[in-house]
Order: structure tokens, then sequence, then C-alpha cells
């Protein structure tokens, strides 16, 4: 039967689909198997276009008879095959129906993967859409509980972001990663996340963040205690006194050459514009707070 | 005759001709009941010995052993002079058979001893003052390490601390030499730290995945198990005799048919 031509197949499947005067009711079961086959020959026919459409019905065609995990299989081939083509809202559509389909059967794993490959294939073409669909992703693995598989997935977001320059975005993202790794008991994970978050602050030449987040970080014990966080309160510390030797022996030294390369790399250009203007920032905001002293 | 029993023997002929023993009387009445001259003999024997362990150090090479002789030797001395002021008592009592001269050589000879006992050289003779300072520069050249030794260029010393100038050296390269080393270990230990991490979140990461999979395999193997005692039930019901027996003779008719057509066909 596979080698019978996939458009003959194509073509019974739909009247089997098709209600009409002699039929009235479709006949999925039938119209299902047909479909696939007809899908399956397409793609070894490489006539994409067709597949694409093929597996779209099939998937149909199984939501139809009630098994979910069949049709989100199909949609996922489908969302393949659309990538392959470049219909890129097609994909995200697709893979985002394929995600319901499988929460359908209460399996997040999966769920989250099939948002997880449809923001890779939009990383380069669509990133705000990629963006999307990891947050997506994410939220899914933490209301399951399984926040360990997100690690990943923030790790990609974060260096989209980074891409696209969105620092504040980043450094969001890299404290939530730095929340779901406390879920687990990943000290080393959260620690690493909490540095790269300061990182990213003084590479925004944002130096009243870096410290506030520092401040708020050094909340938690393990940071306090760990690698990480000595390295980055030498790393404030050599901004404040305006030490460009220390900030790049720092930059060179251990903790952060084991974290992300991205993060590695922005790093490596720190200190970023003036450090003596970060002082008269400081100074400037020092003064304002004695003339609110002063009116009282 | 055993052993035990010649011993014995000996023993009582060596007790029967004692008074024969030439030597022992001489070496009893010089000493005999006289407990200044035995103590005496006993000091002027452990003197000798020192004196002789003091020759061996000064000839000995290793230093390590110079040392420990010369400790014995100064261990021996302080014992020695602790036993003289009994000798002195002794040396004032007066016994029976000894004249008037004896006795004044004796104090004199108990005088003399401290003197003997403590010029036996064991190492830190050569006055006191050169071994303050040999001990003195040995504390400057561990504060201060750029500086020789400054301090008296006794001949002795000289050659000594230029020994101990290329041996600092050498101590300091090779300390600089490991101090590299280290640091490389540290930066190794440092990434194996980090892997180890790592490692240790992905571990607790595929714990309950293995969980789950192994739940879920035996599922599939109780499933599997059922399945197969049912084939066997029906596999064993199918071939039960009878139905085995028709087989075969339906198969010869059939057998039978068909080499009739062929003859048939043939003709």
């Amino acid at each position: 039967m596979a080698t019978q031509d996939p458009d003959k197949l194509m073509a019974k499947a739909d009247n089997l689909t098709k209600l009409s005067f002699t039929r009235w009711n479709a006949d999925w079961r039938n119209a299902t198997v047909l479909y696939e086959q007809a899908a399956v020959g397409y793609r070894f026919k490489k006539e994409n276009e067709k597949a694409k459409e093929a597996f779209e019905k099939a998937s149909k065609g199984q939501e139809m008879i009630s098994s979910p995990w069949d049709a989100a299989k199909h949609m996922e081939s489908a969302a393949a095959l659309a990538k392959e083509l470049g219909h890129w809202n097609e994909v995200s559509d697709f893979y985002r129906k394929a995600s319901e389909l499988y929460r359908e059967c209460g399996r997040s794993q999966p769920a989250s993967d099939a948002l997880g490959k449809g923001a890779s294939a939009l990383e380069d073409t669509n990133p705000d859409e990629a963006v999307q669909l990891y947050i997506e992703a994410c939220e899914i693995l933490e209301e399951d509980g399984k926040e360990q598989m997100a690690f990943d997935l923030y790790r990609a977001v974060t260096s989209i972001n980074v891409k696209l320059e969105r620092y504040t975005d980043a450094a969001t993202f890299l404290l939530r990663w730095g929340v779901a790794a406390d879920k687990c008991n990943a000290v080393n994970s959260q620690c690493k996340a909490y540095l790269s978050a300061i990182i990213v602050y003084l590479y925004m030449h944002d130096f009243q963040q870096a410290q506030k987040c520092y401040n708020d970080c050094s909340q938690v014990g393990s940071f306090l205690s760990s690698d990480q966080g000595r390295c980055t309160s030498k790393l404030l510390s050599a901004y404040e006194e305006s030490d460009v030797e220390e900030i790049k022996r720092l930059a060179q030294s251990s903790p952060i050459t084991h974290l992300d390369h991205v993060i590695i790399r922005i790093a490596r250009k720190l200190p970023t514009g003036d450090l003596k203007e970060l002082k008269k920032e400081e100074d400037k905001a020092e003064e304002q707070t004695l003339d609110e002293n002063d009116l009282t | 005759m055993s052993v035990i029993d010649i011993l014995t023997r000996v023993d009582a002929i060596c007790k029967k001709y004692e008074k024969y023993d030439v030597e022992r009387l001489n070496g009893d009445n010089v000493a005999g009941d006289d407990a200044f001259a035995r103590l005496y003999a006993s000091v002027d024997l452990d003197v000798e010995s020192a004196l002789q362990k003091a020759e061996t150090a000064s000839q000995e090479k290793n230093r390590a052993a110079v040392v420990a002789l010369n400790a014995e030797i100064r261990r021996t001395k302080a014992r020695l002079l602790e036993e003289v002021p009994k000798l002195q008592r002794l040396a004032l009592k007066k016994v029976k058979g000894l004249s008037k001269e004896e006795l004044s050589t004796r104090n004199d000879l108990v005088l003399a001893l401290p003197d003997r006992i403590q010029s036996i050289p064991d190492g830190s003779t050569n006055g006191a003052k050169a071994t303050g300072s040999w001990t003195a520069s040995a504390s400057r050249t561990e504060i201060r390490f750029d500086s020789t030794s400054d301090g008296r260029f006794e001949s002795e010393y000289f050659q000594q601390t230029e020994e101990s100038n290329q041996f600092r050296q050498e101590y300091e390269m090779r300390k600089m030499k490991q101090d590299q080393g280290l640091d490389i270990i540290s930066e190794g230990l440092d990434t194996l730290q980090n892997m180890a991490h790592d490692m240790n979140e992905e571990l607790d990461r595929q714990v309950p995945l293995m969980d789950e999979i192994d739940s879920k395999v035996d599922k599939a193997t109780s499933d599997l198990k059922n399945t197969n005692v049912r084939l066997k039930e029906t596999v064993n019901q199918l071939r039960s005799s009878r139905n085995f027996c028709i087989d075969i003779i339906l198969l010869y008719i059939i057998l039978g048919i068909a080499a009739y057509l062929y003859n048939v066909l043939k003709k």
C-alpha cells in the first residue's frame, strides 16, 4: 500500500472525509491511515508542501479519533516541514498546537520540547517570537515542577537577549533562572546565574543596579559564601576603586571562565565606558540624599 | 648430659676454685669493699667511652650521625657530672687498708674529674661565643633573604656559609618552580570542581527520569509475561495431537491429488 501514489491516497482519504449526500459520517479512522501514508510518500519524494498538508490532515484525523499523542506527533512533523519551507508563522502555530496536544495527554516534557524546537527554529528569523516560545516552554515545566529541564531553555533565552542587546531582559531571565535553580537545589547553577546577571548589569554600565542586585542576591546564603559570590564582591569593589587592571584580571579568573560563553564574551569586554563617570554618578546620588536630609 | 647439668657443674667448680682466680681477686681488691674505688672505676670507664665517641664524631661525615653522637656524649657528661659529688663524699671517707697519701690522691682525682668530663668534645665546644654567632647568623639569614652571612667570617664558618648560600639559592629556585606548578594544579582543580558540580546537577536531573523509566519498563515486562503465557496456552491448544493428525492426513490427501493431476497432465 505504501508504494501507491501518494496523490491517489490523498484523493481517497479526502473522499472518505468529505461529507456528501451518500456519506453522513466521515470515516476518520481509515482516512487518517491514508493521510499518514500519503504524507510519508510525499516526504520521501521531497514534496514538502504536499507532505506538510498531508501531515496536517493526518493530525486532524488523529484528533478526531481522539488520540492526541499521535496528533501531536504529526503536528510536529508538519511544523518541521514548514520550517524547511520557510513559512515561519506556520512554524510557530504548528508547534504551539503540538504543544497543546501534548498537554492534553498530560505530558509536559514533550510539550515544552515542542515549544523549544519551535523557538530554536525561529531564533534567526523572528527572535521575539522565539523568546516568547521559550518563556512559554519554561512556564510549562515550572508548572509541572520540572525546573531542572528548564535550564537549557533559560540559557537559550539569555543568549538571544544578549544578541539582541536587550540586557535588562537578559538579566531578568538570569534571575529567574536563579529562582528555578534554587527550587531544585542546584546551588552551583544558581550562583552562576547570579554572577552572570551582575556581569550583564555591569556591561550595561549600570553600577547601581549591579550593586542592588548583589545586595539582593547576598540574601541567599549559599551565594554569599560561594566562589561566585566572592568573585562578584571583588568585581564590585574593583569597580568602586576604578581599578581597570583588577577588573581585567578578575574577568580572566576561574569563576567567570566557567560561565556560559555568551557571558564570558561580555565579561572580557568589561569595563565598558569610563569608570570615573560612575564615581560622579555615585557622588551625585549621595549629594541628593544629603539635600533631603537638610530639608528634614 | 644436658646443658643445664654442664652449667651447674661449671658453676660449682668455679666457686670451689675462686680463690685461685687472680684477676678477679685483683679487681675485687681494687674495688672490693671500697665503694669509692668502684664508682671511680665506672666513671673513668664512661669518660673513656665518651672520648672515643667524640673521636668518631669528629671523623664522621654524616651530619645527622654527628648530631646523634654529640647528643649522647652530652647526656653522658651530664650524668657523670651528677655522680661527681657522690664521689667526693666517698673520697673523704676513711677506708681500712688505705694510706693517708692515697686518701689525698683520691681527693685530687675527684677534683680533677669535673674538668676531665667537661673537656670531652661534644660538638658544642670551641667556645660558646662561636656557637652564639653561628646560630645568630643562621637566624638572620632566615629573616632577611638578601643578606649573606654578615657577622664574623671565622675561617671555619666561611666555607659553610658559601655552601649554605648555594643551597639557599637552589632552595629559592625550587620554591619558585613549585609555586608555578602549584598554580597550574590549582587552575586544573578549579575546572575539575566546576565540571564535578555540573555533573552533580545533571545526575540529580536524571534521577527522576530513571525512576520513570524503571516503572514503565516494569509495566512493560509484566504485560509481556502475561501475553507470553496466553500465547503459550493458545499454541498448546492448537498443537493438540488430534488436530495434528488431521493436518497430516489432509496434507497427504492433497499431495496425492496433486500427484494424480500431475500424472494426468504429463500424459
